[in-house]
């Protein structure tokens, strides 16, 4: 913890409140230029910066999602398996519910009605993970891996392996509707989320609790907290988000199936752990996740103008970027211990210490 | 605080992206050498299709173009969208797609012939959002085309029975009507196996192992068997190792050399049938860019490599195009083939 210096420059209080968030964002810059000056003709083109705005919003919705997850010290892979079952049953809702031809406004009721189906669902699966977890006490990682075979299996069952499709054009197009020429809708979807659960975090008595939990859920228990009870709003959220992401990655494919992103699961963890979540709780910020999804869309989108590099070098690329952020992380944390150490036994470090990096919650 | 500055860097950002969108113009007329196809497989890791990109790199040397494939890393429609949008976004001239999923790549594809490119589809006899699909053969001559192979291994008499997937699965069951056909117009002395004419192996190697050795108990006189799942073939070729049938019971069918290696080795197995992605793939680029260079599309096209040199219409279609790319693959060839 960095006592703050009101004579620094609003820079240096910038990187000394939040020194992840600031490499983040240089990596971001670094990555930019590096694509930028390699394929400037095709990188900077505005149809490619909106088709990448397009695309990371559908998977970093879901790593929001296990972001807040992983802050407590959990995980969630049941996001895919949440978003594939929400998008089928609202996909399933909207085919029996509006018959072709029908009106417009009635077509955007039900539409907006199916949109409250889908964040139920997801509700609902985030409740039984979350349930698994507190009332069973089943690692998140084995209950999450569980529930995501039953929703996906269930999803299966109900469409039989097929895809769903023939919804009402409507969904599709305003799904991928890019307002006033440059701002996609899935874009502006990603915001939104990023904003609540932003400020849930950062402001709000639930987000203090949830990084209280993550830090020391026995400490949290004894500090008179309902864990069990803010386990399960957590991934009852992560639920919600998860389904949000089902509808958008609905819209941009027209249909709904229920392997549909089957590889987003460990992206999303990927994304996490490179925005700077702790894998073990109590660190992370939605403002960390959404740099690192950016970087990574940036890196996806820039393999693919390269025609020679194979399309197996981008698995060993993002596994090279993931092992050389936690190896830095590593070096950061032990170096961040080693001084606190210094200066609490110089008899000036703040009364809660900074061991093993453990930040109190909120403190931003 | 920091929620504040995420949501400046994200404002200055979208203006960035309004700055540079006013920019954008309409499509221009480029020279050929500017052309740029790109091919994009179900899964570029994926044996088959990086056979597929063999075909694609031989095209772009033979006609100078460039033309790439680029896919997504694991078979994953939502990251085939993906792919296929950075390629849009590239400004390709041409498009040639093996979708995961046809209904899912409807959007994505109609945007790209929204904005004037050239879209091909491989395997995708539906798909909506295309200008021309191309089917390798025609099914009903494929099958005919396994009971030659069938007919030669069986010396022309005996009899036979038909194993399928599942027989829900259509292109399965027309293979085998195929076959069936050809044996009843051309081979007189073959003849099927009444009680049971159509077996199933479940598109599994397992079942269509246990299945073969329960018919060769079953029918002694059984002489062979038509497969058509890729499953089919070294799963009886098993049975019939096994039982000690070789040389007596034949077997022929679709085949992937990786499986089928032993027993085409071993001479159990003569034969199997394929198609050659390197030429579906050279095929596909080839077709783009006889659109980009405004030639007309009509039966009989000449895609310039055998078995795509008299491509016809399905019938009643005007965009599914058919060629007679089938392959055969033994003990002599199998090591040209990767997949």
């Amino acid at each position: 913890m960095t006592l703050l210096n009101e004579k620094q420059s609003p820079l240096a209080r910038f990187v000394a409140r939040d020194p992840n968030l600031f490499r983040l964002i240089i990596m971001l810059v670094a990555v930019f230029a590096v694509m930028g000056a390699l394929r400037p003709t095709i990188f900077l083109r505005p149809s490619n910066l909106v088709s990448m705005a397009k695309q990371f919003p559908e998977y970093g919705i879901m790593a929001i999602g296990i972001s807040i997850c992983m802050i407590t010290g959990g995980i969630d892979l049941a996001v895919v398996g949440t978003a594939n079952l929400a998008a089928i049953t609202t996909a399933r809702f909207l085919i029996a519910s509006v018959p072709k031809g029908s009106p417009g406004g009635y077509t955007l009721s039900m539409i907006l009605m199916g949109i409250l189906i889908a964040l139920t669902v997801g509700a609902l699966c985030g409740a039984l993970s979350g349930w698994l977890i507190s009332r069973f006490r089943i690692p998140p990682i084995l209950a999450t891996l569980g529930t995501h075979q039953l929703f996906t299996g269930l999803a299966i069952v109900i469409t039989e392996g097929r895809p769903v499709s023939g919804l009402p054009i409507l969904f599709s197009r305003l799904g991928n509707k890019t307002l006033a020429g440059f701002l996609p809708v899935p874009l502006l979807l990603y915001a939104l989320a990023a904003i609540i659960i932003g400020i849930m975090l950062s402001k709000t008595r639930f987000g203090k609790q949830v990084y209280l939990v993550g830090t020391n859920a026995t400490a949290a228990r004894f500090a008179g907290l309902n864990v069990k009870n803010i386990i399960m709003r957590t991934y009852v959220t992560s639920g919600m988000l998860a389904s949000l992401s089902g509808l958008i990655m609905m819209a941009r494919v027209n249909s709904a199936k229920a392997d549909y992103g089957a590889s987003y699961t460990l992206q999303c963890v990927l994304i996490a752990v490179l925005g700077g979540v702790n894998p073990d709780g109590g660190f992370g910020t939605v403002g960390g996740v959404t740099v690192a999804v950016v970087i990574l869309q940036l890196l996806s989108s820039g393999l693919n103008m390269f025609e020679n590099v194979s399309n197996f070098y981008r698995d060993v690329i993002w596994g090279g970027v993931l092992i050389t952020v936690l190896i830095t992380n590593h070096y950061l944390t032990e170096h961040k211990r080693r001084k606190a150490l210094k200066s609490a036994s110089e008899g000036c470090g703040a009364p809660w210490g900074n061991l093993g990096g453990v930040a109190p919650p909120g403190s931003t | 605080m920091m929620l504040k500055k995420t949501l400046l860097l994200m404002l200055v950002a979208c203006t960035t992206f309004a700055v540079f969108a006013n920019g954008e113009g309409e499509r221009q007329p480029k020279p050929e050498s500017e052309w740029k196809i790109a091919l994009v497989p179900k899964d570029s890791t994926n044996a088959w299709f990086v056979r597929m990109e063999v075909g694609v790199k031989e095209f772009a040397a033979d006609s100078g173009l460039n033309a790439f494939q680029k896919g997504p890393a694991k078979t994953d429609a939502a990251m085939q969208v993906q792919v296929i949008q950075d390629l849009i976004a590239q400004d390709v001239d041409a498009l040639c797609v093996v979708p995961v999923d046809p209904a899912a790549l409807e959007p994505v594809l109609g945007e790209a012939m929204d904005k004037g490119i050239v879209v091909v589809t491989h395997e995708a006899s539906f798909q909506e959002n295309t200008m021309y699909d191309i089917e390798a053969f025609n099914n009903a001559d494929y099958g005919a085309f396994i009971m030659d192979n069938l007919a030669k291994a069986m010396g022309g008499e005996g009899e036979y029975t038909t194993m399928v997937g599942h027989v829900t699965n259509a292109s399965h069951n027309e293979w085998a009507d195929g076959g069936v056909a050809r044996a009843a117009e051309a081979y007189p002395n073959i003849t099927l196996l009444d009680s049971e004419p159509r077996v199933e192996s479940e598109d599994n190697m397992e079942r269509a192992y246990e299945k073969a050795k329960e018919l060769f108990k079953k029918y002694p006189n059984l002489k062979g068997v038509l497969g058509t799942s890729s499953k089919d073939a070294p799963g009886v070729s098993r049975a019939i190792e096994e039982m000690g049938l070789k040389d007596k019971v034949f077997v022929a069918g679709t085949g992937l050399v990786s499986e089928c290696r032993p027993f085409l080795e071993s001479g159990t197995l003569q034969y199997i049938t394929l198609w050659d992605p390197k030429d579906a793939g050279y095929a596909m680029c080839s077709l783009a860019a006889k659109i980009l260079r405004g030639e007309e599309v009509a039966d009989g096209l000449d895609l310039g490599l055998p078995g795509y040199e008299n491509m016809q219409f399905a019938p009643g279609s005007d965009k599914v195009l058919i060629g007679s790319g089938w392959i055969v693959m033994d003990k002599n060839n199998m090591d040209e083939y990767n997949f």
